[in-house]
């Protein structure tokens, strides 16, 4: 069996500790501040000194570190080029290239917005590293959310490395085998049916046994289901809530009042 | 309303969606590998959007652009409400019988793709300033660059890249349910939508004179919208 797709740690902080509504929630907050707040350095300062010290708290700093540079940085700094050299607004030229300007105006606004995006990317990466998938959907599922919809997220987490080393399999089978997945453009286009067929044809395959099997599990049925694992949710977590909505709340009003 | 949206889903819909999700993304790093100038990201959104009906096919979008996000490339994340639009579309159109022969399925490649341009170029306008981290954007840039308007260049560029991928998605997608036993698509809230009227050679060649009109339509609009 393939491991399941999951980034979560198991170490106890008090990052982990918290109930997983309220990091969603944390979450939520930190990209509508980098995103609302029409203060400039906001996306900049949640980047660089709050989320890094929120993953110490956490004890996942190794990991949240080794993630920033390998993914993070690297999309965001292509996003910073492509945004400095191509944006075309502003006056006051740095340089120039051909027909590329990069004005003081485009150097600023690519910044702030790779910043955004960082600030989006590493929230989502150290709420992954801090919760399991299994109870996120456990918890939303106690507070309303339908069984299918946890069905979903928790499934494709667990079929898709099966399918990705499904789709591995095939390319190496169907390469063994002398197909041309290298050469001419015509050639690659040709190859995708000889690739695409296998896999999609033997994952819908299962379709109908799988949908079978969690019937027989009560998949549909409409009784509340009770649930081994109990999540706590502390006043605590509630406090936090509230005062997370609440900042949401003036964020908002200040991006309206100064627009 | 509601009766509607639930008619897409039975339990074949449920399980059907976490494997088309995963077939998107699959699919979509297969293309990665072969180089090809087309994304096909689409193929398992469309799939389920034939089979269970529009609602279906844009949860399945949504659901594959936020795990796609969530996993693998967070740049995915803002785009979903393109395959939310990319999902509900397809099924749309195949509810309208325009998913039983290769030239209709054309069409409706087409209808997404212009679709998914309208729906993404907000997002890009607004969240990215007209350039985002894809390619394409080497073309809008050269559009602002030669005094076009932003809007116009963000849409202009999209009307030159989505048709070919969409197109292609759509046919990929025929060609499956061609390829599937009836035994296995019976089950499924919405398989009527899917039956094939006649796949022969003769349609095949109304399709290719289909696709040719597009584009001459598709050019005919890029020149309004960069002249206008």
């Amino acid at each position: 069996m393939h491991e399941r797709l999951s980034f979560h740690i198991k170490r106890d902080s008090a990052i982990h500790r918290l109930n997983p509504l309220t990091k969603l929630t944390l979450v939520l907050t930190l990209i509508l501040l980098a995103f609302l707040t029409p203060w400039y350095w906001t996306p900049h300062i949640l980047a660089v000194i709050f989320i890094p010290i929120l993953s110490v708290i956490g004890k996942v700093a190794k990991e949240y570190f080794t993630t920033a540079l390998k993914l993070i940085l690297p999309a965001a700094t292509f996003l910073f080029i492509m945004q400095a050299v191509f944006q075309p607004i502003g006056e006051e030229i740095i340089f120039h290239f051909y027909f590329l300007d990069v004005t003081q105006e485009s150097l600023m606004f690519a910044f702030r917005n790779a910043m955004r995006i960082i600030v989006m990317v590493s929230a989502f990466t150290l709420f992954l590293l801090t919760t399991h998938p299994s109870e996120l959907m456990s918890d939303l599922t106690r507070r309303g959310l339908p069984g299918q919809f946890a069905y979903v997220m928790i499934s494709t987490l667990q079929i898709l490395p099966q399918m990705q080393a499904k789709a591995q399999t095939i390319i190496s089978a169907q390469r063994s085998r002398g197909l041309d997945t290298e050469s001419t453009f015509l050639k690659r286009a040709g190859s995708i049916f000889p690739l695409v067929g296998p896999l999609v044809f033997g994952s819908l395959a299962e379709v109908e046994e799988r949908a079978i099997a969690i019937e027989a599990r009560g998949f549909t049925s409409k009784q509340v289901k009770t649930s081994f694992h109990e999540i706590p949710d502390s006043s605590n977590d509630k406090i936090l809530r509230w005062s997370l909505l609440f900042l949401i709340l003036v964020s908002i009003v200040l991006n309206l009042w100064h627009s | 309303m509601l009766d509607k949206i639930k008619s897409n889903f039975n339990t074949q819909t449920w399980v059907l969606i976490p494997i088309a999700i995963a077939i998107n993304i699959a699919v979509g790093q297969i293309v990665l590998l072969l180089k090809l100038p087309v994304f096909l990201d689409s193929i398992g959104t469309v799939l389920v959007a034939v089979l269970c009906g529009p609602w279906a096919g844009a949860l399945t979008g949504a659901l594959s652009n936020v795990i796609w996000g969530v996993a693998i490339d967070p740049g995915a994340l803002p785009w979903w409400p393109v395959a939310f639009f990319i999902g509900y579309m397809a099924g749309r159109m195949a509810e309208w019988g325009f998913f039983k022969s290769w030239w209709k399925v054309v069409v409706t490649g087409f209808v997404i793709a212009l679709t998914a341009a309208i729906v993404s170029t907000p997002i890009a306008v607004y969240l990215f300033g007209g350039i985002t981290a894809s390619g394409s954007s080497f073309i809008t840039a050269y559009l602002l660059q030669t005094g076009q308007g932003i809007w116009q260049a963000v849409v202009s560029t999209s009307f030159l890249t989505e048709p070919v991928d969409k197109i292609t998605t759509a046919m990929i997608a025929f060609a499956i349910i061609l390829g599937l036993p009836k035994r296995t698509i019976g089950g499924y809230p919405k398989a009527a939508n899917a039956e094939a009227e006649g796949a022969d050679k003769n349609q095949l060649y109304i399709a290719i004179g289909v696709v040719v009109l597009l584009v001459l339509f598709a050019a005919f609009l890029l020149r309004n919208i960069l002249g206008g």
